[in-house]
């Protein structure tokens, strides 16, 4: 097995009195899809957003490719390769496909000196990163609005990918889609963690994380409750866990010994 | 297609009122004299209805075209478009106020070199109606008839007064307090107050002020828009009748003011002559060739209660 | 829903024509087909389509457009300005108070003004972003602060709302011809001469051509337009403008520095509002407490007319250019029409009810809501 691309290692974050996350480790591999579990309130997204820069851990250390990391903002994040596609996306439903896919990394050609959006180069790289995944564009102006749920995530898993992701972390992605869009993301993942990219999937449905997981964390109350391999766990152990760990002596056991 | 019937509806709806408005008053130019007054005033100022009337009135008797235009938030700059368009349209003369010699004499002096009669009425002075090239000037000059008012009020014993301004960008509004003030021979100062154009705030605003300076003798408000408030608050203050109050023009409630004493008197510019003799003089001009040899002073006339009775007839049409 | 099986049909399903029409500028080029219609057959002999006439309601839509450049890309940013009006006076009156009070240069009294007007539109922004306040308010407070200052400097330092000689100050100052002269006065001179255009018949003007240079003010408002429009469209600053205003958290997600975009186009606006009253106060030679008033929504109209939301994230420089265009040439033309003027207003709300409703229309094909 190959070094994890990122450890969180007893991350805690306090908001003021407080306490969202209670010392979390995890270990992010790559070409693999990391499942973070957890009932509402959990610590998901705070952990995430530590992740991915947006706020900075009240104690414990990010080291990311070997190197401890210490993010000042998102941006910091995303240019070392840590991208996050958003519960509510980062896409704007009246632009159009192409202007979202570079919203913020925009290519650029010089006529007469002065930088200009290339329009040409945008829409090419567009369709054709949309072609790779399977949705097909009416044209590269067509407005994200018009696209569905599915196609959405797509196309920002996508831009995430385009611009040199290693980690991509996906927040509630499948939440409020229906099952066939929901079984297209999944496809999707699947073929972005084909890539060489690791996959941090957010859910607290046990039937996706199942569906495309390798790894397994439950979060509860601001702890993780343990990491599991696939296959080392079943759906009704999962969900048990996220329920609120009553049984998590019993469970033990059968996580390895992590905790 | 749907969309383009729903198109098409839309720009019929546009267009369908600006038909029926046009249709009535389309056939304006021909062999007819036309002639455009051009006003500084605002949609909201309605002492400028008596010039309407006025202008009306005398292209019935006289048998030509008026029409009436304004900027409809007595923007000035806007109101040079407008003397600039007029000029476009190629009337037979132009009747304008001269409210600022700066923007205006421009567009003022271009309509004279292009052929048209203009005569400068209401704002304005004589030297500069001579100086764009109009024919002649009609009005009152304000700032004597502000400098008379004042002499008057000297005369009366008064020493320290309220100018309620409520059109304060207007230059010729704050030549008017400062004339009074020189003919009272004292120092305009903190005395001239800023009213607005709202009823209820030039009310609050004159009460604030007596309130704070109980000792002001006299109030002169600029027109019905600030007379009218300030009476109520003088009534409401209980000084109606007990401060000196004098006021420029004329309107409904400044002659029932006047007679019922609280108003000791109007100085009435007689906007009606401003409106009505231009034309006259114009269409007589344009068909005859013939031109009074000077300027007209339509004022200033004080109206006190003594001479009422026409006055009150028709304040507020041709008074 | 059968999803899969319709993928295909729906791509057919938008035809060209369809596509033509989700356009944001189409409200303002049906407006525009409609107005000249309307007065070709209306006014065509009254005037407003001489030499002069085409200049005056030129003119008054070159105005408009000015500001409504500067309210376009700030609304698209997803953010109002009610102050340009305000602006507008105050830019003016300091220009008066500093090169003639004061007896400032002309050229230094015009780059002070436009320093502080600038910082006043950063001010603007800045604190709409701080606070997260609706920038509806924030400039509504900064509507009287200006207006108010406007009113007040001019009266405690010169006894009077109105400063004139500006002109007399102008003359032969290096910058001042870049916002009040003329140009191509020699080919309009020659175009009189040979009888294409009206010329003067008499007076101390004779055989001058009554319209005798386009005035810098259109140059100002073509150059402007151009300029939004390519910064808008062609450029990654204009990708961010779109950013910026169609979802502010979705664009910072992804790296858009949403608060500079927005703080600049704050600037910008502030910036045409100073183009406008330069242009305005060099051309009249005067500064007036009254000026622009109002301008702030007829900005705002000229924009949405154009095809603009008032939410943000979507609109069209060219669309508002056109709008502006409608603006002016109604405006003007009804004069010409000889319509009741006080009647402008009235169709000033029918356009814009329709225009407003036309591009909710639009917007629904767009995001393919029904």
């Amino acid at each position: 097995m190959s070094e994890p691309i990122i450890q969180m290692k007893n991350i805690e974050k306090h908001f003021g009195s407080v306490i969202a996350l209670a010392g979390v480790s995890v270990d992010v591999y790559p070409s693999e899809c990391h499942c973070l579990l957890g009932d509402n309130g959990a610590g998901k997204s705070t952990f995430i957003k530590t992740m991915s820069g947006v706020h900075k851990p009240t104690a414990g250390d990010i080291i990311f490719e070997g190197k401890p990391m210490d993010f000042a903002d998102p941006r910091d994040a995303m240019e070392a390769g840590i991208a996050t596609v958003h519960q509510h996306l980062a896409m704007i439903p009246l632009m159009s496909v192409s202007r979202n896919f570079f919203m913020g990394n925009e290519p650029v050609k010089k006529i007469l000196g002065l930088p200009f959006f290339d329009h040409d180069k945008a829409n090419e790289i567009t369709m054709e990163a949309m072609r790779k995944m399977g949705i097909n564009l009416r044209g590269p102006d067509q407005a994200v609005g018009t696209l569905s749920g599915g196609e959405r995530q797509t196309v920002a898993i996508s831009r995430a990918v385009h611009f040199g992701a290693k980690v991509l972390i996906l927040d509630e992605p499948t939440s409020a889609l229906g099952v066939r869009q929901t079984s297209n993301v999944l496809a999707t993942i699947d073929k972005v963690r084909k890539q060489g990219i690791a996959v941090v999937f957010i859910t607290h449905n046990v039937r996706h994380a199942l569906a495309v997981g390798d790894r397994f964390t439950v979060l509860n109350r601001g702890q993780t409750l343990g990491t599991a391999m696939r296959g080392e766990i079943t759906p009704e152990e999962l969900q048990d866990m996220m329920a609120g760990g009553q049984e998590m002596a019993q469970l033990e056991g059968s996580l390895g010994g992590t905790v | 297609m749907k969309t383009m019937t729903k198109l098409l509806a839309t720009a019929a709806l546009v267009a369908a009122p600006l038909a029926v408005a046009t249709t009535a008053q389309a056939d304006g130019h021909g062999d007819d004299l036309t002639y455009i007054l051009i006003s500084h005033a605002p949609d909201s100022d309605s002492w400028w209805n008596t010039i309407k009337n006025g202008i009306a009135l005398a292209g019935e008797q006289v048998g030509v075209n008026v029409e009436y235009r304004n900027p409809p938030t007595g923007d000035l700059a806007d109101m040079a478009r407008i003397i600039e368009q007029a000029t476009a349209s190629n009337p037979d003369g132009i009747i304008t106020t001269l409210a600022d010699y700066d923007v205006l004499s421009g567009p003022v002096s271009a309509a004279v070199d292009a052929g048209v009669d203009v005569i400068i009425m209401n704002s304005g002075t004589p030297d500069q109606a001579r100086e764009v090239g109009a024919l002649m000037y009609v009005g009152q000059p304000e700032y004597d008839a502000g400098y008379a008012a004042g002499l008057r009020a000297a005369g009366d014993g008064i020493g320290s007064f309220l100018c309620v301004n409520h059109y304060i960008v207007q230059p010729s509004s704050t030549e008017r307090c400062q004339g009074f003030a020189d003919g009272l021979g004292i120092e305009l100062g903190n005395q001239m107050i800023d009213a607005g154009q709202d009823p209820a705030e030039i009310k609050n605003r004159v009460m604030a002020y007596l309130n704070a300076n109980p000792e002001t003798e006299a109030v002169l408000t600029l027109g019905p828009t600030s007379a009218d408030p300030t009476i109520l608050a003088l009534d409401e203050l209980g000084l109606a009748g007990d401060i000196y109050f004098g006021t420029f023009d004329l309107g409904d409630e400044i002659v029932k003011a006047i007679k019922a004493g609280t108003i000791q008197w109007g100085i009435d510019q007689q906007p009606f002559l401003q409106a009505y003799l231009p034309v006259v003089v114009l269409a007589n001009y344009d068909r005859y060739g013939v031109l009074p040899g000077n300027n007209i002073n339509s004022g200033p006339g004080f109206v006190t209660a003594d001479a009422l009775a026409k006055v009150e007839e028709f304040a507020g049409e041709f008074r | 829903m059968a999803q899969a099986a319709q993928t295909d049909e729906r791509i057919k399903e938008i035809s060209p024509l369809r596509k033509a029409l989700i356009r944001p500028e189409l409200g303002g080029i049906v407006g525009t087909v409609a107005v000249f219609t309307f007065f070709l057959l209306f006014a065509f002999d009254s005037g407003m389509f001489s030499s002069q006439g085409v200049l005056n309601w030129s003119i008054v839509s070159a105005q408009f457009m000015i500001i409504a450049v500067g309210a376009c890309l700030l609304m698209i940013a997803g953010e109002f300005d009610l102050s340009v009006g305000s602006m507008i006076g105050f830019a003016g009156m300091m220009i008066a108070i500093f090169s003639v009070t004061m007896a400032w240069p002309v050229w230094l009294a015009i780059i002070v003004t436009f320093a502080m007007c600038i910082a006043i539109g950063a001010l603007n922004g800045f604190i709409c972003i701080k606070t997260g306040l609706p920038s509806f308010i924030v400039t509504l407070a900064f509507l009287f602060i200006l207006r108010g200052f406007t009113i007040f400097l001019p009266q405690v330092i010169e006894r009077k709302t109105i400063i004139g000689g500006i002109r007399d100050a102008a003359e032969g100052d290096w910058l001042a011809p870049l916002f009040g002269g003329k140009i191509l006065t020699g080919f309009f001179q020659w175009l009189g001469d040979n009888g294409l255009i009206a010329v003067f018949e008499r007076g101390n003007r004779a055989g001058e051509p009554i319209v005798n240079g386009i005035p810098v003010l259109i140059v100002w408002a073509i150059a402007l337009v151009i300029f939004g429009h390519v910064l808008l469209t062609k450029t990654r600053f204009g990708n961010w403008i779109f950013a910026a205003g169609g979802d502010a958290d979705a664009a910072r997600n992804s790296g858009v520095p949403v608060n500079r975009v927005k703080i600049l186009m704050f600037m910008f606006t502030a910036f045409c509002a100073t183009v406008f009253a330069t242009c305005q106060v060099m051309e009249f030679g005067s500064a007036g407490a009254d000026r622009g008033l109002l301008k702030e929504f007829e900005a705002i109209i000229a924009v949405v007319i154009g095809g603009a939301l008032l939410t943000g994230g979507y609109g069209s420089v060219i669309g508002a250019a056109l709008g502006a265009l409608i603006f002016g040439v109604v405006q003007q033309g009804l004069f010409f029409a000889g319509v009741e003027s006080s009647l402008f207003r009235v169709f000033l709300g029918v356009i814009l009810l329709a225009a407003v409703i036309l591009n909710t229309y639009i917007r629904r094909i767009i995001t393919g809501e029904r």
